[in-house]
């Protein structure tokens, strides 16, 4: 027994991350080639954001919040404006809950081939990385219009939005959109077709629908396991009222199909941003707001590209919060790796971290590889996508 | 419809242990119940498989005090254990006095629990009875014991911040 734990060798990655950009690290415990263990240590770009909104009124956390996440800003934005208006009996126009609606899922196109890009980089097929990453910039650049900027769009104000959208640039998305769908349906047939790339992803890192309720799995994760799990479906807040999504699910739970429900999840925001250009009614795109909010406490849920974004923000009924709490999609999500990564190959571990997209800043964390009884052998996140891209060669 | 059917199924199950309820909106059910039957009531939740656990999130109330600093009630910490179905969130409410912040452990029933655990053990210092893991998860190692940063009473990191630059400077 002692000799064979003295085998196993914990396998430390990051916290520098030169493949996401970002710090986490994870410790593989590995049993020759076998992950038997794994764990996640967060905090390294913990910046205390919730201590910092109860010293700032409701508009500055607002721009506060946005900053969580510098790929999902605007759900954040929207999740804590939704919550806000809650507690302040204030209902935005319908135009602006639409115009919400329409950057939410223009933010979600961007996050979705974002997130495909550094998952074929993680996979080894950079071309497929360029491609993606270079018709991302066509919907970078319909938000750089639509607001001014690429990341941080700030489209929400408290009681309404700030942006209004007119004919030319109604047109413009229309075409972008046709554009995007087109190049879409390719990657779709590369990601079910490629024998390469299904290498790597079919079969791999499979969460049975039991195993995915159990660990609390949201957004395409679950959905990829047949988890009916969807904020804009199960309660729809905002313009999802108006403009109501079908639910993407695919049974399998594999990674193969983690990419396939990404994927369906664009053509339906594809279809949902025409339906919005179409219908979108004239008229105010802001009400007015007391500075002073009345005291409670509410829940704001929101569909952010990962998962369910979750707000509990409690009012003392002054200009600042009491109390901001932040549950991000991705947290939930490294339940699963933990979960998923024992039994599979120490070469599948980045395949199956980018396989739920993980998004440090919104949690926070990194990956590292340590040997237990023996001298440490330090790997940091490009040798272990090396050593993945080796040994599937 | 659907909304009424889910909360009240869950109401029921939980009816025995509840102290005191009430719905500040039609989705919501907020329950306080002791520390106690915190357990039990998880359970019972899981065994009907009502949602799943969203959060857990901690709140401070600090001590109330009156003109000449003498202590009407003392600090309580409130922990809120968000459980979802569809549109539907029953939230368990437990209180604990700074004193004996201590509550048990809910990751025997969900395993998942426990980076939320985690969380509020380093945030606001709960002591969660049984948990399977209480290293560090946010705060960095150098961070010092018995300092809570969401708590009300933390309100500067200046002395921390010195103190962690002469640490690395040996």
């Amino acid at each position: 027994m002692t000799e064979a734990k003295k085998e196993k060798f914990i396998v430390p990655i990051g916290p520098q991350h030169p493949a996401l950009k970002e710090p986490g690290n994870f410790e593989f415990t590995v049993d020759g080639e076998i992950v038997t263990d794994a764990t996640v240590r967060l905090g390294f770009v913990h910046r205390g954001i919730e201590k910092a909104c109860e010293t700032r009124n409701y508009t500055q956390d607002m721009y506060l919040l946005e900053r969580v996440c510098g790929i999902c800003s605007h759900v954040h934005a929207t999740a804590f404006v939704l919550g806000v208006e809650k507690l302040a009996g204030v209902q935005a126009p319908p135009r602006a809950e639409a115009i919400r609606v329409l950057a939410a899922e223009l933010e979600r196109i961007h996050s979705h081939l974002l997130w495909f890009g550094v998952a074929a980089h993680e996979a080894g097929f950079d071309t497929l990385f360029m491609y993606t990453w270079r018709d991302r910039e066509v919907v970078m650049d319909i938000l750089e219009t639509l607001s001014g900027s690429r990341v941080h769009y700030s489209v929400n104000i408290l009681g309404g939005v700030k942006i209004d959208i007119d004919q030319k640039l109604s047109d413009l998305i229309k075409k972008d959109m046709d554009f995007l769908e087109e190049r879409t349906e390719h990657y779709m047939k590369v990601v079910t077709t490629d024998e390469t790339f299904l290498g790597r992803t079919r079969g791999i890192g499979t969460l049975s629908r039991d195993r995915a309720k159990l660990l609390g799995a949201v957004g395409p994760t679950a959905r990829a396991s047949g988890v009916k799990r969807d904020v804009r479906v199960n309660a729809p807040y905002s313009g999802y009222k108006e403009f109501p999504v079908k639910m993407v699910i695919d049974q399998t739970g594999d990674l193969e199909a983690r990419f396939v429900v990404r994927l369906k999840e664009l053509y339906e925001s594809y279809r949902l941003i025409r339906e919005i250009l179409e219908k979108i009614q004239p008229g105010e795109i802001s009400t007015r707001i007391k500075r002073k909010i009345p005291e409670g406490e509410v829940i704001s849920r929101v569909e952010a590209p990962r998962g369910e974004l979750f707000y509990f923000i409690k009012s003392n009924g002054t200009e600042m919060p009491d109390r901001v709490k932040v549950r991000t999609p991705s947290l939930c999500n490294w339940g699963t790796i933990t979960d998923v990564a024992v039994g599979h190959k120490l070469a599948d571990m980045p395949m199956l971290l980018a396989g739920i997209d993980p998004c440090f800043s919104c949690n926070d964390r990194m990956v590292e590889i340590r040997s237990d009884s023996q001298p440490s052998q330090m790997m940091n996140w490009d040798g272990l996508r090396k050593y993945g891209i080796e040994y599937y060669k | 419809m659907e909304t009424i059917k889910f909360l009240e199924s869950g109401k029921l199950i939980l009816e025995k242990w509840i102290e005191r309820s009430q719905t500040t909106e039609e989705n919501r059910l907020d329950i306080w119940i002791s520390t106690a039957n915190l357990k039990p009531a998880v359970q019972s939740l899981v065994e009907i498989r009502w949602g799943y656990l969203i959060t857990i999130t901690g709140l401070d109330i600090p001590p109330v005090r009156d003109q000449d600093n003498n202590e009407l009630q003392p600090g309580q910490l409130e922990a809120l254990y968000h459980f979802a179905n569809d549109a539907d969130i029953i939230t368990i409410r437990v209180k604990v006095p700074y004193s004996k912040p201590q509550i048990d452990s809910i990751c025997e029933i969900i395993p998942s629990a426990t980076i939320y655990e985690r969380e509020v053990i380093e945030l606001f210092g709960f002591d969660l009875l049984n948990t399977p893991n209480t290293e560090k998860l946010i705060l960095p190692d150098s961070w010092p014991e018995g300092v809570y940063p969401l708590r009300k009473s933390f309100t500067n990191l200046q002395d921390l911040v010195t103190s962690n630059k002469e640490q690395s400077n040996d």
